[in-house]
């Protein structure tokens, strides 16, 4: 037995060393995966460390958990792209200070067949009409995302309600993955540009659609209102989003090149 | 110091079936004491309720020392030893076996050697020491069964059928060990065993359970006391 | 079959390289699925004696909530975890969300039905013979149902084994409470996830092959414990 204790001290030791992380001055940014998953986050967050000293914590999601994990108070700053949504829950007094930070915008990709003969057109709508019309495949991430709220928004508009339709389908994935099923099924897919540049060369698929208005994706940035939730890091939430909308933040932004050396984002803070 | 075992109208029964009815006997003299029966006469059981792993359902059983009651708890627990037909072999090495009932009783590691050593000479084991105890034959394993047992030199030993499943020169070594045992008069012994011979070989007193009643057999022994 | 290769390339190259950050997720992984997997052990085996060697009420009951717990989808067990931790749950005031000590929490919840039910029939296996043997030897009661234990330690080794595969592949409890943080709450299996996400096939693969490498190490660690805890006949 006596040898049994000292084997179980020898690891809790070890694992007490290997636990030294200790908590400097951070906050924690909610987010979707496409700030993440582009690398865009990792390009600017140490220039900020390093300007202020603060370190962000990112914790990647849709946009749907990336805003409740906010209105639940296990967030400081959350920055997505769901403009309506964020502008609804700032109303509702969970956030502060929400500002425009930056955009990219969305696209329509499918096989280069084009069944549905989409190729030309210069409305998103109209595209989308015609895709219900042929019954052509349609792959939706269906996960709350930024990206699925914009394409519900454009189905609303279309006065098609493409739930339940078998050529409609619903995969709850992240945008690569939705991407890639839709690769399969020779599918059409909306999706942003960032994860579309960066995936491009994996998929047999090209931009069919793109270009409208409608299509315009704002990424906003608002911090936790810390009358909902006192624990919050305010402050420091504060020192972030004005970095983000200054000069600084944003000539960061506009520097910032995914691997394959495509500008993915453009800064557009007032 | 000596200890007396008294048995006091043991009754008990399995399931309704009776198997011991007002069983007495006094255990007073050192040597050993061979209990015989047919199959399924009771003897384990009695052996497994002298030992106190088992309540009678009515009935006494006290231990004296020179008259005084003894207390019935771990020390006196401790002062008596049972080794079963089939002996509960610990999947460590020989010595370890050996040595277990010495380190339940917090005996200080070099006195636990220097015993282990000596009992293993006396069951004749000691080149098996650190052999896997799961490895021994089965002579080899009763051997050691004996061996753990009496490393604790225990006041009362209790043996069930200890050579009934061994041959004749694993038999024969066990026998001399209890000869053995029996010329140091340190312990009671009270053993079981379905051979007659070995019985008359062994055996000091011969005491016989028979329908649920404990009688000695005055053929062997004339001076064991008789009770009810 | 040539990406296999191509990964196994990777995988190679990347540990050779080993880079501060891969060694940190590494480090990580271990030391949140293995402080999951002790504290388990240490709070479930005598769970586990206690069913076996005592009788007490609602027994049976409890030991097939155990072995049902054993089949509980990680990420249950992660939502659940995170609704208590979460700043609007009823621990929210400890602020453990999105921590390491979060994901050890997660996973000691996966753990702990796989050590009880284990450990409980790796102790109920052991041959009543012990209990006696050692009760006629002078054991008292919980001397004796310590041997008992003593003897079931190859089983109960295996039940470690089995619980620490199923800690260092789980994802979905760790991604949910930890948030896969970079350089915080980033193990492997949430990076591995990470890049196949991304589209990095290779590299998440390569990542797979380091993780089993990981596994096989720690198991053939154990299970070296366990020969030496164990005889062939
Ligand atoms: N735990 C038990 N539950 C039910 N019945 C039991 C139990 N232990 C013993 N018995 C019964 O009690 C009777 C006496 O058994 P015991 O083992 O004492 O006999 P024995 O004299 O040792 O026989 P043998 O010479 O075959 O070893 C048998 O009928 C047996 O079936
Ligand atoms: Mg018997």
């Amino acid at each position: 037995m006596k040898r049994v204790y000292s084997f179980g001290s020898i690891v809790c030791l070890l694992i007490l060393l290997l636990s030294g992380n200790a908590f400097a001055d951070s906050i924690l940014c909610a987010s979707t995966t496409s700030t993440e998953n582009s690398g865009l986050f990792g390009h600017i967050l140490p220039i900020f460390e390093k300007d202020t000293g603060i370190e962000v914590k990112l914790v990647a999601r849709g946009t749907g958990a990336a805003l409740e994990m906010g209105r639940r108070g296990d967030a400081d700053v959350v920055f997505v792209h769901a403009k309506e949504q964020e502008l609804e829950a700032v109303a509702d007094g969970f956030f502060v200070d929400r500002h425009d930070v930056m955009y990219n915008d969305f696209v329509i990709i499918g096989s280069p067949d084009d069944p549905a003969s989409i190729k030309g057109l210069t409305s998103a709508v109209d595209a989308f009409k015609k895709i219900a019309d042929y019954q052509t495949v349609f792959v939706s991430r269906g996960d709350q995302s930024g990206t699925h709220t914009k394409e519900l928004a454009i189905w609303k508009r279309t006065a098609i309600d493409p739930a339940g339709q078998k050529w409609y389908l619903e995969v709850g994935q992240g945008m690569e993955k939705t991407q890639r099923i839709g690769n399969e099924k020779r599918a059409y897919v909306l999706t942003d540009r960032g994860t579309w540049l960066a995936t491009k060369d994996q998929l047999e698929m090209e931009i069919l659609m793109e270009g409208d208005p409608v299509l315009f994706n704002q990424y906003g940035i608002m911090a936790v209102n810390p009358e909902k939730h006192s624990h919050v890091k305010y402050e420091q939430a504060m020192t972030f989003i004005k970095w983000m909308i200054s000069d600084t933040g944003q000539t960061a932004i506009d520097g910032f090149r995914d691997k394959l050396g495509n500008s993915l984002f453009i800064p557009n803070a007032k | 110091m000596s200890i007396v075992l008294k048995l006091e109208n043991l009754t008990k029964a399995y399931g309704g079936k009776p198997v011991l009815t007002h069983c007495s006997f006094s255990f007073d003299k050192k040597g050993i004491y061979v209990l015989r029966g047919s199959n399924g006469a009771g003897k384990s059981t009695l052996l497994r309720i002298c030992a106190l792993l088992e309540m009678p359902d009515k009935g006494k059983i006290s231990f004296y020392s020179a008259n005084d009651r003894l207390a019935r708890n771990i020390d006196l627990q401790r002062q008596i030893s049972l080794v079963l037909p089939k002996v509960g072999v610990f999947n460590r090495s020989v010595a370890a076996n050996v040595a277990y009932p010495l380190k339940i009783r917090h005996i200080a590691q070099r006195e636990v050697s220097r015993r282990v050593e000596q009992i293993l000479e006396l069951v004749g084991l000691s080149h098996k020491k650190n052999q896997q105890a799961l490895t021994l034959s089965s002579g080899e394993t009763q051997r050691m069964g004996m061996a753990r047992a009496l490393v604790i030199e225990p006041e009362i030993l209790f043996l069930d059928e200890p050579t009934a499943s061994i041959d004749d020169e694993n038999t024969l070594i066990i026998e001399n060990l209890l000869k053995t045992l029996k010329q140091n008069g340190r312990a009671t012994i009270i053993m079981t065993t379905h051979d007659p011979g070995q019985a008359n070989r062994v055996g000091d007193y011969l005491l016989w359970l028979k329908n649920g009643q404990l009688m000695t057999d005055f053929r062997k022994c004339e001076e064991v006391n008789m009770y009810g | 079959m040539a990406f296999i290769l191509e990964s196994f390339h990777s995988a190679l190259i990347l540990i050779v390289r080993l880079d501060a950050e891969l060694l940190n997720i590494m480090l990580l992984s271990l030391k949140v699925s293995g402080s999951a997997l002790i504290s388990a052990t240490i709070v479930g085996l005598p769970m586990a004696a206690l069913l076996a060697l005592t009788s007490m009420p609602l027994k049976g009951f409890f030991l097939n909530l155990m072995n049902t717990c054993m089949g509980l989808p990680p990420v249950v067990v992660g939502l659940f975890i995170y609704l208590m931790l979460s700043r609007s749950g009823p621990l929210g005031f400890m602020g453990l969300l999105y921590t390491s000590t979060a994901m050890i929490t997660a996973q000691f919840v996966l753990a702990l039905p796989i050590i009880v039910a284990l450990c409980h029939s790796a102790i109920v296996s052991v041959d009543p013979v012990i209990r006696q043997a050692a009760l006629t030897l002078g054991a008292t009661r919980s001397q004796a149902s310590l041997t008992v234990i003593a003897e079931a330690r190859y089983g109960i080794i295996s039940a470690i084994i089995a619980g620490f595969g199923r800690l260092m592949a789980e994802v979905g409890a760790i991604l949910i409470v930890g948030g896969n943080i970079a350089g915080y709450t980033r193990v492997m299996t949430t990076t591995i996830a990470l890049e196949a996400d991304k589209g990095n096939f290779e590299l998440a693969l390569a990542l797979g092959i380091i993780l089993l490498g990981m596994a096989l190490l720690i198991n053939s660690l154990l299970l070296i414990f366990q020969r030496r805890a164990i005889v062939r006949k």
